[in-house]
């Protein structure tokens, strides 16, 4: 049989088709290119955002690195390293001792490093803003950042000024002039100095025991099976420590998190395209029935379908990534900068695999999501399609349910196609849920990466007027009068103080003080044991400690913190104390040992019950910081030195409150000695490191919420285009205006309902799984209540609105007679 | 003198495609009394219709009034004509125009449920049950046949006990027996519950069975017909 050459007829009627019924069209064209739109903006956007995340821990860590080595390396191990595939760089870096003092200021202390050109140039260069002069070459140069200069008593100095130092490393304690070679600032630790290779070369400290090796890998996401290869490889002692970051170990977990994301984005996707297709075609039933009448086949009306769907999709793909690419490149980075977001470091860049992902989605969206309107179209002889009248259930009895009158139309209207429901539903469902997991996630970006101060003070003052040798050089920087303008500053909460005096550890041989100075010989090389004994003998007041008081609520906190809690009554009663120590873990004999020590002239006891190793009190390192109750200080002395303030405000991060204290601590005469910590200056150093993260953050957020809402106006405009025909008839024999407005109404508020409460149950569950697999730092799930509830609002508003504004638009002011003459 | 329940002066509906304009009612006076019986005829698009959407409020004149029991349409704004519609006229559709959504039963008490009436279910029944459709009730219109649908259609017009029915060919997809069975019941429903009847229809045997016939041709009215002889 010689084939029928119909192809033109078929295009020239699809084509027609098109254009003559613009108005039917126009919503199936529109959902095309805002499917487009939208995915094409949110990975666009969604790439941006993973970019500013990475650039938040290339900031917070100081340099781009995924692992980092410890307690030194060989030879052997570097050249492995830089041998494997999966690395990209390795950079070397040593400590190199610390700056005891400066010229300008007796009591610094800051510590050296020495950073290899990789590390230098390669690593930190992401995490650097400025650079001046150059990474040191020469033994007496240096490169520093103005806060080090600062801590130094002098931060005026500039790129060839000249400094003089006191700094210890192990070779002992030395004073010496340095150029200032080169000043940065960025993020990181800004208060080391950078010496150069000669330097360190005499510093006693070397590669083998203390070199860090920082590793970046080619691959931002890693197996975990990669990181135990690479660590296998390496075949570290037991005292080198192989520590790869929390992102890179979570970093597949975080993959799958992005993926199963950009599922549902697809998801969404094809789900807006399959509903508006769905309704598109069983709307024409009746027109593809008349074609079938007039002979044509169904593998014809295949064609024809096949070839409008065509002509409207590859139009709505190629303007809707178009408008993409407008909107990613000008509009948004506009909108950005007009809110005064920079968008310096995480521009929106076109990719063009994106572009490819956002065409083949689309485009596969509309080829299975045609199938089965096709179906629909195709199975249904001329005569049925005749009598078809859009979505109307059949076969089964239908009972009469119970309730008010417009609530059981809406309740019938929506459970009258079920699976149509069903699908608008979850797109609906999918887009709030969506929104809520971003937010979840952004709104915690904070703390899953933002680790909380000691004893989570707003702001903590600390007196170092303290020096190494001389007890009696602690100064009463903290006053009463200084507490008292504090404490009266609009906004403070509470006020902790923490109170000490220096006391005199005599040496005991085989007791505390001798384990504790044995201790600190092993950490400082260049001593000799035998000499510093001897001085120690002879000189115990160089050695001096610390006693600190805690009041109550303090010691709930420390004790909680400590591996073998105390008791507390024996801790009041001053018959046991705690040690502060800063360090890896040290002896079990320090415990239950008796401490014997001087305080103004006469000789006292006191049992260590436990170690803390994370109380941060301004104690000291060489001698023991011994940590006693409140009421056993007081015992001891009617005027203790205060070491420490902790501040509590009535807000966190209260601006205002900030700067004024800020101010108070700049006016003290102890300025240069008084050591400050703000939450509210971590968590803006956090804010920076973000960039405009939270915004491209919230921009996908929104914009997903946005296209699902306008699924759900397109498929709710084309539905209503569906049902014209009835709601002609109900006005015809009596309904108002009025009521049919309330009647819709319901149908949206059950719509938004309904996908609220899916939201609530499935999308709460799917966001706690998203949630938890990005929460590397483990801080407690928290539901972004105020976006959500603010979501839900709108979501409810769009949802009775849109079915009263879509018929009131079809309506029109055509009489009713008009309308039911539409279909007849 | 018998109560004249429509009267209808000077009516004019014009449409206006383009450069031409259709008259498809050309001022026509015309009335009909109190529980009258009155068919219309005419050929396609001589404004029978148009004639009978005007006075069910369906749709509104170029000019000329329109009074049904006693109130001006041209006086009433949408809800008030909704309301109109809802307790004065019961129309029964060529094409049924039964809800597809709702069963039988709904569709039936649907215009007393916008009303908010009590519902008098004995009356529905008894309708129900002379109509032969109370095995039909719980049922949707799709699964009903032609004939079965415009019954529904007509019990669904006399539920609100309206003044006037109004009927737009309710033979027009219907055969033969079928057609002159609904007609009947319309006749004999409408004397019981003392209501007016008009009925458009192309079908001359049809219109012999009312009291009067009105031809109209090109939107003016030919012929009104004889005098009316209503049974009391």
């Amino acid at each position: 049989m010689l084939a029928n050459n119909n192809q033109a007829i078929i295009n020239k009627l699809a084509k027609n088709s098109v254009r003559t019924n613009k108005k039917q069209y126009a919503i199936l064209f529109v959902t095309i290119l805002l499917s487009a739109l939208m995915l094409f903006c949110v990975f666009t956007i969604g790439m941006a955002y993973l970019d500013a995340s990475r650039l938040q821990n290339t900031r917070l860590n100081g340099a781009e690195y995924d692992i980092a080595t410890m307690n030194g390396f060989t030879s052997e191990q570097l050249h492995t390293l830089q041998q494997n595939d999966a690395v990209q760089s390795v950079g070397m870096e040593s400590y190199a001792g610390s700056i005891k003092g400066s010229e300008f200021d007796d009591t610094v202390d800051v510590g050296l490093l020495w950073r290899d050109d990789v590390f230098w140039d390669t690593l930190m260069a992401p995490a650097r803003t400025a650079l001046k002069g150059h990474y040191p070459q020469h033994k007496n140069e240096l490169m520093v950042t103005k806060a080090l200069l600062k801590a130094c008593g002098n931060e005026n100095l500039s790129v060839g000024d000249r400094l003089t130092l006191t700094y210890e490393n192990n070779t002992g304690i030395h004073t010496d002039d340095f150029v200032i070679s080169g000043l940065w600032d960025g993020y990181g630790d800004t208060t080391v100095g950078f010496v150069s290779k000669a330097f360190y070369d005499e510093t006693g400290y070397d590669l083998k025991n203390d070199g860090i090796l920082c590793i970046k890998l080619n691959h931002n996401y890693v197996l975990p099976t990669t990181l135990q290869t690479i660590e296998k490889s390496l075949d570290f002692s037991d005292r080198q420590i192989f520590a790869p970051t929390s992102y890179i170990e979570n970093s597949l977990k975080l993959l799958f998190g992005i993926c199963g994301l950009a599922l549902v984005i697809c998801l969404s996707a094809y789900l807006l395209i399959y509903n508006i297709l769905y309704l598109s075609v069983s709307g024409k039933i009746r027109y593809y029935g008349l074609l079938q009448s007039l002979g044509m086949t169904k593998k014809q009306l295949v064609r024809f379908i096949t070839k409008q769907m065509l002509l409207i999709g590859v139009s709505g793909i190629a303007i809707g990534n178009l408008l993409g690419i407008v909107l990613c490149m000008t509009c948004v980075p506009y909108v950005l900068g007009v809110f005064g977001i920079s968008t310096e470091n995480t521009a929106l860049q076109f990719n063009p695999l994106i572009l490819m992902v956002s065409i083949v989605v689309t485009g596969l969206s509309i080829l299975l999501g045609m199938r089965k309107p096709i179906q629909i179209a195709t199975r249904v002889t001329p005569v049925e399609a005749t009598k078809h009248r859009a979505a109307i259930s059949k076969g089964k009895g239908y009972k009469k349910k119970k309730g008010a009158f417009f609530w059981r139309m809406a309740f019938d209207q929506l459970g009258k196609d079920k699976k149509k429901t069903l699908v608008v539903l979850l797109s609906l469902a999918t887009s709030l849920s969506v929104f809520y997991c971003l937010t979840t996630i952004i709104s915690s970006q904070g703390e899953r990466t933002v680790l909380p101060n000691y004893w989570n003070a707003d702001f903590v003052i600390q007196n170092q007027t303290q020096t190494t040798e001389d007890i009696n050089s602690l100064q009463p920087a903290i006053t009463d009068t200084f507490v008292k303008d504090i404490e009266g500053l609009d906004g403070i909460k509470d006020v902790h103080l923490v109170e000490g005096v220096p006391i005199v550890l005599p040496y005991v041989s085989d007791g505390f003080s001798e384990m504790w100075i044995r201790n600190y010989i092993d950490r400082t090389p260049y001593l000799s044991a035998e000499e510093v004994i001897a001085d120690y003998r002879a000189n115990p007041s160089a050695y001096y400690g610390m006693l600190i008081g805690i009041d109550d609520e303090q010691f709930e906190y420390v004790n909680q913190s400590l591996n073998h809690p105390v008791d507390k009554q024996d801790f009041l009663d001053g018959k046991i104390c705690l040690v502060q120590y800063e360090g890896s873990e040290i002896p079990a004999e320090y415990l239950n040992q008796t401490v014997p020590f001087n305080f103004q002239g006469t000789s006292y006891e006191i049992t260590v019950g436990a170690v803390s190793y994370d109380t941060q009190y301004s104690g000291r390192d060489i001698g023991a910081s011994l940590i006693v109750s409140q009421a056993y200080l007081d015992s001891l002395t009617a005027a203790p030195t205060t070491l420490d303030m902790y501040i509590y405000y009535d807000k966190t991060y209260d601006e205002a409150l900030e700067k004024k204290l800020t101010a108070l601590v700049d006016n003290s005469p102890y300025s240069n000695d008084l050591y400050t910590e703000s939450q509210y200056e971590n968590m803006k150093t956090i804010q920076e490191s973000q960039g405009n993260m939270m915004a491209i953050g919230t921009t996908i957020a929104l914009l997903l919420l946005l296209v699902g809402v306008l699924n759900y106006a397109n498929t709710i405009a084309s539905s209503i285009q569906n049902r014209k025909r009835t709601f002609a008839v109900m006005e015809g024999i009596g309904m108002s205006r009025k009521q049919l407005q309330q009647l819709l109404m319901r149908e949206g508020v059950l719509y938004a309902a309904f996908s609220v409460l899916m939201t609530l149950t499935i999308g709460t569950a799917i966001t706690y799984a998203c949630f938890q697999s990005m929460n590397y730092m483990a801080v407690p799930f928290k539901i972004p209540v105020l976006p959500l509830i603010g979501a839900m609002i709108l979501v409810l508003l769009i949802c009775t609105l849109t079915p009263v504004l879509s018929y009131k638009k079809l309506a029109g002011n055509r009489a009713i007679v008009e309308r039911l003459r539409d279909y007849e | 003198m018998k109560k004249m329940i429509v009267q209808t002066q000077a009516l004019k509906k014009y449409y206006h495609t383009g450069n031409q304009t259709v008259k498809a009612l050309d001022g026509v006076d015309f009335e009909v009394a109190e529980r009258e019986f009155v068919s219309i005829i005419g050929k396609s698009g001589s404004g029978k219709s148009t004639l009978l959407h005007m006075i069910g409020g369906l749709d509104t004149p170029s000019s000329g009034t329109v009074v049904v029991d006693g109130v001006n349409l041209e006086a009433l704004n949408s809800e008030q004509l909704a309301l109109f519609r809802r307790r004065k006229v019961g129309f029964v559709f060529q094409q049924y125009n039964l809800i597809p959504d709702l069963n039988v039963y709904d569709n039936i008490t649907f215009p007393l449920e916008l009303d908010g009436a009590p519902i008098d279910r004995d009356f529905i029944q008894e309708l129900l049950d002379t109509l032969q459709l109370s095995d039909k009730r719980d049922m949707l219109p799709a699964m009903l046949s032609g004939g079965e649908q415009q019954r529904v259609a007509i019990i669904r017009a006399l539920a609100t006990k309206p003044a006037i029915i109004l009927a737009d060919e309710p033979t027009g997809n219907l055969d033969v027996s079928t057609s002159h069975d609904v007609i009947g019941l319309l006749k004999i429903l409408s004397r019981k519950y003392q209501q007016t009847l008009i009925v458009i229809t192309h079908d001359s045997d049809i219109a012999q069975m009312a009291d009067r016939i009105v031809q109209i041709e090109d939107g003016k009215i030919l012929a009104k017909g004889s005098d009316c002889h209503v049974s009391e």
